[in-house]
């Protein structure tokens, strides 16, 4: 059941790694050029309208990284071996998904002021989203609370498939309820994306350059939650070598 | 080979205990701040959110209560009277005359929606905040089309 590995990862850079850190630098290399000094400002809002190529990847990024939390958990949950690998993928990726939450609601915070007036409204996207980021906070407090890495990983999924529930709910609180936040403007209800193309392009370029940098940080956690079980499991070895050898000579 | 009880009382590894304590601690900052949230929300959601046309006539829009009332900013009805703003919020055809003091900051103007916070005075909305909302269509700037929106009024901004 306990797949702890035995055989320490000389380092955490891999081959993937180091595709997702290239395509991260090519990709965001583009929104910042591109964003900043190429695309058109918006006839309305002006130039704050280049908010949105980090705001918006930063939201769709999270909701990826929380995603694929909960199918890591499930794996571990309903998985015939437990592997502990799964419960790694999930804890580093809900790191990285309150990481871009949290840039979400600042760059969010900022764009409000900009277009709205205001830095916050307690308004039902503003609200599901503080929520939502709260809660992946709390599953990371949970997941360090202690116990066997096991009743950790079982712990911890439980809260992740019960915390996924909550994106379907951001991301619809615009249609549900009425709202400051506007509708999507790509994945709208009507199916039209009501974006300037070179926004657009822009915009979509963003999304895979921060799915890149998402990648990227997913896969160096996970190898460094790895070794760090790995160094937990060689210190239990050792105290029980120790113990044993204290046995011994009495 | 002994492997009875220690004798000695050996402490369980303070560094993991003091790591705990810190989850601990994070997890009732993390419950606070969701009954905050929570607790934000629902405060906020006691102002009722009308539309201009529904004043006096949806449940929960009755003149004599704090609303916020959203509509659009009428095009040439926007004035700076002593340091206050005054201009005509419109929805559906229905007209609401607002008056706030002060300059209502971000992207206001003309023909845009907004959310204006306050509460009915006669015949005019008293808003202490003002909010406003922008569509989720994103259109390049340009003179060309500046000076067409110019000539089009409203039309060309809010489609």
């Amino acid at each position: 059941m306990n797949s702890t590995p035995r055989t320490e990862p000389a380092r955490v850079g891999t081959p993937a790694t180091r595709v997702f850190g290239l395509l991260a630098v090519l990709f965001l290399g583009w929104v910042v050029v591109g964003g900043l000094f190429i695309t058109p400002a918006d006839a309305i809002q002006g130039d704050s309208v280049r908010i949105m190529y980090v705001h918006v990847p930063t939201a769709w990024v999270a909701y990826l990284a929380f995603i694929v939390t909960a199918i890591a958990s499930a794996g571990y949950l309903f998985g015939k071996r437990h592997s502990l690998g799964f419960d790694r993928v999930a804890g580093a990726s809900a790191e990285v998904g309150v990481l871009f939450m949290a840039l979400t609601l600042m760059s969010g915070s900022l764009w409000g002021r900009l277009t709205w007036g205001t830095f916050w409204q307690w308004d039902p996207r503003l609200t599901t989203t503080a929520f939502l980021f709260v809660t992946y906070l709390g599953y990371l407090a949970v997941r360090g609370l202690g116990g066997t890495p096991e009743r950790r990983a079982k712990r911890s999924a439980i809260l992740a498939l019960l915390a996924v529930l909550e994106i379907p709910l951001v991301h619809f609180s615009v249609l549900l309820w009425r709202s400051l936040h506007q509708e999507a403007s790509v994945l709208s209800s009507d199916g039209d994306v009501k974006l300037d193309d070179l926004m657009l392009f822009t915009l979509l370029v963003g999304v895979l350059g921060f799915t890149a940098l998402y990648g990227w940080l997913v896969s160096h956690r996970q190898r460094i939650l790895t070794m760090r079980d790995i160094e937990e499991a060689k210190g239990i070895d050792l105290a029980i070598s120790e113990r044993i050898a204290e046995g011994s000579v009495r | 080979m002994d492997l009875s009880p220690r004798e000695t009382n050996v402490s369980p590894a303070p560094r993991v205990r003091k790591r705990q304590w810190r989850y601990v601690a994070l997890l009732l900052v993390v419950a606070v701040a969701g009954i905050v949230v929570v607790s934000q929300f629902l405060t906020s959601a006691i102002d009722y959110y009308c539309n201009v046309d529904e004043i006096g006539v949806k449940e929960g829009c009755d003149p004599d209560r704090r609303i916020r009332v959203q509509g659009t900013v009428e095009e040439g009805s926007v004035k700076e009277v002593l340091g206050a703003t005054m201009f005509t919020l419109e929805f559906n055809g229905e007209k609401l005359a607002v008056a706030y003091e002060g300059d209502p900051g971000g992207i206001f103007q003309e023909c845009i929606p907004v959310v204006a916070h306050g509460r009915l005075n006669g015949d005019t909305f008293e808003a202490n905040r003002i909010e406003v909302r922008h569509s989720n269509e994103y259109v390049a700037e340009n003179s060309e089309r500046v000076e067409k929106a110019e000539k089009a009024g409203c039309s060309m901004i809010t489609g």
